[in-house]
């Protein structure tokens, strides 16, 4: 074992430096603009660029979500008129308006990283006419941390809409992963909810010109996108058909969704809030296509008349149309296990390995693979029988 | 595909866990990490679930800790785990901050690492008090922590922490599941709150 003093003396011929630039901020202008992000969801917190750690969480809030990133605006200045935004030039209930300077951000990012509060960094910002401006800055913050602090951690920058083609590709080389926050399901629901966005331009294309440059340019953690989900009156299926474009033709890793909810001053102030059952149904949704492949014919038979989601497991929908005949966990393909309710993808792998050594006969080794029983059972046969009780599998 | 949750090197795990014993290792030697993955055999299973629960304490220890800084090569922080994992996670903060040493521990033991030049380098040592001065005394900067003092990362924190949350969002029974008090004992932290809206049921844990 080193000794302490030899630790101590490899230290200090280091040139490395653990305390990085002096923090010091307003807390004011940390709580505000930290506040602008709350509403964007992200997940991947580990850089693929230097490692591969599994993502980790530092926090939670008393909304059960994780606080992993320094998840931030630049600015909350916006000349943008989105009606669900309080940092909208039509919000009649402005907060104070607040900027970081990249150098700024930089040392609050390094210091929290530092002492383990944080995985990295998620920059989003106000924009406008001005996005190009904004966006020199978002960049300038994450080419300090990279190149002059040797930052490792993960760096996720929203892309402004509008922003230019060569910001967006020096956005890109310094980034785990961009997104452009779609919003909503079409360009017809987006003029709805913004005057001054426009759909095809501001965001779409700009979703392709990083779908482009991911050919030459390495983005480990991809591109994804971001909806507000039932501002506009959107049905389900809008929404469904809008991400199956996202999947396939833009390619976006994932799609998070945030279900509508009216800010005071804000145009939409008097509109329903949504209930947070929808924004989950849609992540299994999202999770069914995804995950569990399932094709977009069957996914459909989880929509109503209407096209909305019931607050029931859509994949449960999807059994009762489409499993006419149990499903024999001894002898079905993945493809087959996998769209029975209670049986996902791990179990399913698990069940396949197992019964290559031992066939499956009772409850207990069909649960010790993970499969919630009560679940499957209805859906299931064992040596002959079905039963939705699975007493008698063991007869 | 979804990867399984056992890994390749699950007797690492296993043999990091408080009741893992000899007798223990030796009956894992001929069993794959699909063997404890898959199989009902009631000590199999006892053995897939001492890995998950190394797995879990690693996994949340990584996000728990927290780290201060004294001087210019040294953070250190608080950990006092329940399994045999400390040295596992000090050289998980020392690659991450390259080139600083980094000091956990508690009343009895400390583990120090540092890496460098592609290498760690770890002593295990008495308590975390006693390591810490030795250090300072050898890195001669007992005098520095001033800008400790001046630069309060836990109120940066705070501020950040409070202005994350969406009360019409709240759901304190996945914030009670999410942050087990015994987890955030175990990184000497005590449960954060959100003090904005907050009632009486957030600080009792009743949904």
């Amino acid at each position: 074992m080193v000794s302490l003093d030899k630790i101590a003396h490899l230290a200090l011929e280091s040139k490395f430096d653990s305390l990085g630039p002096e923090v010091s901020v307003d807390p004011d202008k940390l709580s505000s603009l930290g506040a602008g992000t709350r509403h964007d969801v992200c997940t991947s917190t580990f850089s693929p660029k230097s490692h591969t750690l599994p993502g980790v969480c530092h926090s939670f809030t008393h909304d059960g979500r994780c606080v992993s990133l320094f998840k931030t605006l630049y600015t909350n200045h916006c000349t943008h008129q989105c009606n669900y935004c309080t940092n909208a030039s039509n919000c009649k209930e402005h907060s104070k308006i607040f900027s970081y300077t990249p150098e700024e951000l930089a040392s609050i990012t390094l210091a929290l990283y530092r002492s383990n509060y944080i995985e990295g960094l998620f920059l989003s910002s106000g924009s406008g006419r001005d996005e190009d401006t904004i966006m020199e800055r978002v960049v300038e913050t994450a080419r300090l941390l990279r190149c002059k602090y040797g930052f490792e951690g993960y760096i996720h920058l929203k892309v402004l809409p509008g922003s230019s083609l060569a910001l967006i590709q020096e956005a890109m080389e310094l980034a785990d992963r961009v997104s452009v926050n779609l919003e909503a399901a079409s360009s017809s629901r987006m003029n709805e909810m913004s005057a001054t966005k426009d759909y095809d331009s501001d965001i779409i294309q700009r979703q392709k010109y990083i779908r482009n440059l991911m050919k030459k340019v390495s983005l480990p953690a991809g591109q994804t996108t971001q909806l507000v989900v039932g501002a506009s009156g959107e049905t389900d299926e809008e929404i469904f058909r809008r991400v199956l474009y996202e999947y396939k033709e833009i390619g976006v890793m994932r799609t998070y969704y945030s279900a509508f909810s009216p800010q005071k001053g804000t145009a939409f102030q008097s509109r329903e809030p949504q209930p947070q059952w929808r924004e989950h149904r849609l992540y299994q949704m999202d999770w069914l296509y995804r995950i569990y492949r399932f094709k977009p014919h069957e996914i459909d038979h989880a929509f109503d008349e209407n096209g909305f989601l019931s607050n029931a497991d859509p994949k449960l929908a999807i059994a009762r149309e489409l499993l006419d005949s149990p499903v024999d966990p001894n002898a079905a393909p993945y493809r087959e296990l996998i769209r029975v309710p209670g049986i996902g993808p791990k179990s399913a792998h698990r069940i396949m390995a197992l019964r290559k050594r031992q066939l499956i006969t009772n409850k207990e080794e069909l649960a010790s693979t993970g499969v919630r029983v009560k679940r499957a059972g209805p859906f299931l046969k064992i040596n002959g029988w079905r039963d939705t009780t699975l007493e008698m599998w063991s007869a | 595909m979804v990867g399984l949750n056992i890994p390749e090197n699950f007797h690492f795990y296993l043999s990091a866990h408080e009741s893992c014993t000899e007798k223990l290792l030796a009956e894992a030697k001929g069993l794959t990490a699909e063997d404890l993955e898959i199989s009902p055999d009631p000590k199999i299973s006892r053995m897939r679930k001492m890995v998950y629960s190394v797995r879990t304490e690693i996994h949340r220890m990584k996000g728990f800790i927290r780290l201060k800084p004294i001087g210019a090569h040294m953070l250190y922080g608080y950990l006092k785990p329940r399994h045999k994992i400390g040295d596992y996670i000090a050289e998980r903060f020392a690659r991450r901050n390259p080139g600083v040493i980094v000091v956990l521990g508690h009343s009895s033991e400390s583990w120090i690492s540092i890496f460098l030049d592609g290498k760690i380098i770890s002593h295990h040592g008495g308590s975390l008090d006693k390591s810490l001065e030795k250090i300072i005394s050898a890195l001669n900067c007992s005098g520095d922590r001033d800008r400790e003092d001046r630069e309060d990362i836990a109120a940066i924190w705070g501020t950040y922490y409070a202005s994350q949350y969406c009360p019409e969002r709240r759901n304190i029974a996945a914030f009670h599941r999410r942050m087990p008090k015994g987890a955030l004992a175990f990184a000497g932290l005590k449960l954060e709150r959100n003090k904005n809206g907050a009632t009486l049921d957030d600080f009792f844990g009743r949904e």
